[in-house]
């Protein structure tokens, strides 16, 4: 099982990662974009160590996207584990369900003090248009309790570093 | 170690609510309803949330700086809690509408003989009265609306009751954010508990009435705070009745008391009831001090 975060799939498809031509791509590679490769690093070990997922995560398989603003993510879960995270996913890494909303209204959910409205990936889905959940939305509400814990993760893990 | 009796001197650990089954007829049918009371005093008559019960107040009910004023009593909604459902519930989908609700409140209210009651409702029981007191202000002493709006649409959805959804961890799961991310953890998993025992259907049932049949804008404008005091109490983090919803009331309502509480969410009786109480003593000085 990979734990790492894998940027790209192939080097063929390494200039969406907009380096040089010239540069040799490389499978692992520190991002500089929100949240950032620390930060889903943690992310990932916070959820793969949670005790209530532990408890509650046997049934939580799929694959779905978190993205911010431009950059799109596809959390693959086993046993409501993250098993991988693959940065800007190809067509052909499928996902059932997604939540989009611009880089700054993921700051504001990370931020310490979240603003009401933003304390809560449901008070999102309810008050902030730009907050969007995308796909099967019968698959999200499935696992709801889970994935409502793999989001409250999120709050916990915190913003990531500038 | 075994199990040891008890020492002779040592007192049961019971708190002073009591709760008792009562039997009433509500629009035709018959009813098996829980009502649970602590205290004494002028009656105030607690009404819960959607898709819960009257647990929900027990750290109300436990306090004693309430109960030595007040007789307080709650209880829970048929379909809801201990209440059971009527006859023949197999064959109806259950859906609270206005007058429905207003009849069962109106049922438990005559049954217990509650004379002059300070009514207390939170989320859909804040909403609900607000219509209390548009019908029944000469008969009434006030309301405590908390979370209350007139018009809260948004709501309802296919998903709260579906057979490929476990709609108990649905529900808990969708009403959880409703706290504020700053009451304490065990207080709003509590709350979470409560909802996911809710019976099929109940939290869609009670969301029916919230957000598609609830409709008070109207109404709320009838309501004499001379003859009915109102105070009305939202938490600065409740994102179905925003607090900018509860101001709209209280502002249709002239002399209606309007306060927000800071770092609380949709449940300020059970999510952080310390944080909660100083509001509420204030609410019930303004609405009850005549009584």
């Amino acid at each position: 099982m990979q734990q790492g975060i894998w940027i790209g799939g192939r080097s063929d498809l390494g200039s969406f990662l907009s380096q040089p031509a010239d540069e040799t791509f490389v499978g692992f590679v520190v991002m500089s974009n929100f949240p950032g490769a620390a930060w889903l690093d943690e992310y990932r070990d916070r959820v793969n160590g949670d005790p209530e997922l532990n408890v509650i995560g046997e049934w939580f398989n799929t694959t779905f996207t978190l993205t911010f603003g431009d950059h799109r993510y596809a959390l693959k879960i086993d046993q409501g584990k993250i098993a991988e995270i693959i940065a800007a996913p190809r067509l052909d890494v499928r996902s059932s369900f997604g939540f989009t909303a611009p880089v700054e209204v993921w700051e504001k959910f990370l931020g310490p003090d979240p603003p009401p409205l933003y304390h809560d990936f449901f008070a999102m889905l309810m008050r902030v248009p730009e907050f969007r959940l995308e796909g099967d939305g019968l698959v999200a509400m499935q696992n709801a309790r889970a994935l409502h814990r793999l989001m409250n993760i999120m709050r916990e893990t915190g913003m990531p570093d500038a | 170690m075994p199990n040891s009796p008890m020492p002779k001197d040592a007192m049961p650990d019971f708190e002073p609510i009591t709760g008792r089954y009562i039997g009433l007829d509500i629009s035709g049918e018959r009813h098996r309803i829980f009502v649970e009371e602590a205290g004494q005093g002028p009656p105030l008559l607690l009404l819960h949330t959607a898709g819960n019960d009257s647990r929900q107040f027990r750290h109300l009910m436990n306090d004693a700086a309430i109960t030595e004023r007040f007789r307080v009593v709650a209880f829970d909604m048929p379909y809801h809690g201990r209440s059971t459902p009527p006859d023949r519930w197999w064959l109806k989908k259950f859906r609270l509408t206005t007058e429905s609700y207003l009849g069962i409140i109106r049922a438990v209210w005559l049954a217990l003989g509650l004379e002059k009651p300070t009514v207390l409702g939170c989320s859909m029981g804040g909403a609900i009265v607000l219509k209390l007191a548009a019908r029944y202000q000469g008969e009434i002493a006030g309301i405590i609306g908390l979370e209350s709006s007139a018009y809260a649409p948004g709501r309802y959805n296919d998903f709260l009751h579906h057979p490929a959804i476990h709609g108990g961890e649905l529900c808990a799961s969708y009403t959880y954010g409703l706290n504020s991310p700053y009451s304490p953890e065990v207080n709003r998993r509590e709350n979470w508990w409560y909802y996911a025992q809710s019976g099929p259907g109940v939290y869609q049932g009670d969301v029916y009435f919230y957000s598609i049949d609830w409709d008070a804008r109207e109404d709320i404008k009838e309501i004499d705070t001379k003859r009915c005091k109102v105070a009305l109490l939202t938490g600065e983090y409740d994102y179905s009745c925003t607090p900018a919803m509860s101001e709209a009331v209280a502002g249709a309502i002239p002399g209606a008391h309007f306060a927000l509480m800071k770092g609380m969410g949709h449940f300020p009786m059970i999510e952080n009831y310390p944080g909660f109480r100083p509001y509420l003593l204030g609410a019930l000085d303004h609405v009850a001090a005549a009584v």
